[in-house]
C-alpha cells in the first residue's frame, strides 16, 4: 500500500468495526433513541451493519464503488427505521463518488465522504443544528478536510475527524430536534443527545481505528 | 386505471387502510401494492421493496405512492431511485389513511395522477370541516332557480364516504361540471368529482343538496346522482 493511501482492506475493516460499535454500543443507542425516538435505533444499526458484514462475507467486493453499493443497499433494505435510507445514501455515493478503484488518498476519500454527507442532506433535508446526524458528520468531514489540507496523511486525518464528530454529537445535546420523530416531542426533544448523531460519531471512531 | 403504492412501517396497519378503502369501491379496485415491515416482522421500511412495489403496480397511467410517516417518506423517495418502471410516479403528502382511501377510490374511478394526487392532498378537508360547529339546518330549502335540481338524501348518514365515492365515481367517465351544495349551509360548493369535497359538505341524512350541471354531459350527470340518491346510495332498509 502507498503511503497515505486507504486500502479496500482497510475500508472493510471500517465496516467491521462499526459493526463491533453499534452492536457493542446497541443498549446505549437504543436507550438514547428511547428518550427522543422509538426506540429502535441500535436494534437497527446492529441489524443492518449485520447484514452487511455477511453480505460482504458471501460476496466480498473488489472494487470501492462495489463495496459501498453492496454496503449501501444492504442497509436500505434491513435496517428499517430512517437510519436505513440515510446511511443507506451515505454509502451508496461514496462508492459512486470513488468509482471503481482498490484504494483511496486522502483527496479522493474526503470527496467521497462529502458526496456521502450531501447525499444525507439532500435524503433527509436536514441542516446543521437539526439535531440529527449531520451535526456529527458535517464538522467531522469539515475536520478531515482541514487536516488534509495541512498535509496530514489519512490516519491522522480521520483521527481529527473522530474527535470533532464527539464534539458535534455532544452539542447536539441542548438542541431542539427539527427533523425526524424526536420532532414531534418539541422541547422536549432538548436534553438528549441525538442517536443518530450518536451512531454516526462511532461512524467516524471506526474509521479513525481502522485506518490508525 | 392508476396504481397505488402503501407504505407503511405496519404490514398489518397498511392492509388495513387498503381494506378501509376497498370497502368504498364498488366495481374493479385499481392496482395496489403494499410495502411494508423491513423483513421477518420488523417494524419499518425498505426503499427496495418500496421500488418493487411500484413497479408491480406501474402502468402508463402512472403511480400515486401513500406513506405513513418518519422512513416510509425517506425509503420512498429513495425507491424513485431503484425503480425500472418509465411511468410517472408521484408521492403523496396526504395524511395517511384519508389519502389510502382518496386515492384508491379515486383510482377506481378512472381519475388522471394528476387528479388524484391533488384530492388525496387535500383530503384533510373534510375532516377539518367536520370539526368546525355544525351549521344550523335551515327550516326549508330555499326557491330553486336556474335549472338547478334540489335532491333529499333519503339514507340516515348522507354524503359519507361511500355515497360520496359512488357519486365521484359515477362521474367518472362524463363531461360535465356538476357542483353540489347542502342547502342547509349554502354557503359552501363543491365539485361533485372531489370526494373530499363532497365529504367535507357533511351532507346529513334528510338533508337537501342542490346540483348544478354544465357540459355535454350535464343531464346525464344529474340523472345518475339523482337515481342514486333516490335509492338512499343503497343504504336504505
Amino acid at each position: 500500500m502507498a503511503e497515505g493511501t486507504v486500502s479496500l482492506d482497510q475500508l472493510v475493516d471500517w465496516l467491521a468495526r462499526f459493526r463491533d460499535l453499534v452492536t457493542e454500543k446497541q443498549s446505549y443507542l437504543t436507550e438514547l433513541d428511547s428518550a427522543i425516538g422509538d426506540a429502535d435505533h441500535g436494534s437497527n444499526m446492529t441489524r443492518g451493519m449485520n447484514a452487511v458484514m455477511d453480505k460482504l462475507g458471501a460476496a466480498p467486493a473488489g472494487a470501492v464503488d462495489e463495496l459501498f453499493k453492496s454496503v449501501g443497499m444492504t442497509l436500505v433494505t434491513s435496517v428499517g427505521g430512517a437510519s436505513g435510507p440515510l446511511y443507506g445514501t451515505f454509502f451508496l455515493r461514496i462508492g459512486m463518488t470513488a468509482g471503481p478503484v482498490t484504494e483511496l488518498d486522502g483527496a479522493a476519500l474526503s470527496a467521497a465522504l462529502r458526496a456521502g454527507l450531501d447525499g444525507v442532506v439532500a435524503r433527509g433535508k436536514a441542516e446543521a443544528g437539526d439535531k440529527t446526524m449531520v451535526d456529527a458528520m458535517g464538522p467531522a468531514l469539515d475536520a478531515l478536510d482541514e487536516s488534509l489540507g495541512s498535509g496530514s496523511d489519512p490516519a491522522t486525518a480521520a483521527a481529527a475527524a473522530f474527535d470533532a464528530a464527539q464534539r458535534g454529537r455532544d452539542a447536539t445535546e441542548p438542541l431542539v430536534a427539527r427533523k425526524g420523530r424526536a420532532s414531534y416531542l418539541g422541547e422536549r426533544s432538548a436534553g438528549h443527545l441525538d442517536p443518530g448523531a450518536t451512531s454516526t460519531a462511532f461512524l467516524f471512531q471506526a474509521l479513525a481505528e481502522a485506518l490508525a | 386505471m392508476i396504481g397505488i403504492v402503501v407504505v407503511s412501517h405496519s404490514r398489518a396497519l397498511a392492509d388495513a387502510a387498503v381494506a378501509l378503502a376497498l370497502e368504498m369501491v364498488g366495481g374493479s379496485p385499481p392496482p395496489i401494492a403494499v410495502a411494508a415491515g423491513a423483513g421477518e416482522g420488523v417494524t419499518g421500511t425498505d426503499a427496495i421493496a418500496v421500488a418493487a412495489a411500484i413497479d408491480e403496480v406501474a402502468s402508463p397511467d402512472g403511480v400515486l405512492v401513500f406513506m405513513d410517516l418518519g422512513s416510509a417518506v425517506l425509503s420512498a423517495s429513495m425507491a424513485l431511485e431503484f425503480t425500472s418502471t418509465d411511468a410517472e410516479v408521484r408521492l403523496s403528502d396526504a395524511p395517511f389513511v384519508e389519502g389510502v382511501v382518496a386515492g384508491i377510490v379515486l383510482a377506481a374511478a378512472g381519475a388522471s395522477l394528476a387528479d388524484a394526487a391533488r384530492e388525496a392532498s387535500s383530503a384533510m378537508t373534510a375532516k377539518n370541516a367536520q370539526l368546525e360547529t355544525s351549521p344550523e339546518p335551515a327550516a326549508e330549502a330555499s326557491v330553486v332557480s336556474n335549472g338547478a335540481v334540489d335532491l333529499t338524501l333519503l339514507n340516515p348518514l348522507g354524503l359519507h364516504a361511500r355515497p360520496a365515492s359512488m357519486i365521484v365515481a359515477a362521474m367518472g367517465g362524463l363531461d360535465a361540471e356538476v357542483s353540489i351544495t347542502d342547502t342547509a349551509s349554502p354557503e359552501r360548493t363543491v365539485s361533485a368529482k372531489s370526494l373530499m369535497g363532497i365529504m367535507s359538505l357533511g351532507a346529513a341524512g334528510g338533508h337537501t343538496i342542490r346540483l348544478e350541471a354544465s357540459g355535454p354531459d350535464a343531464a346525464r350527470a344529474v340523472d345518475a346522482i339523482r337515481v342514486m340518491a333516490g335509492d338512499g346510495f343503497g343504504e336504505l332498509e
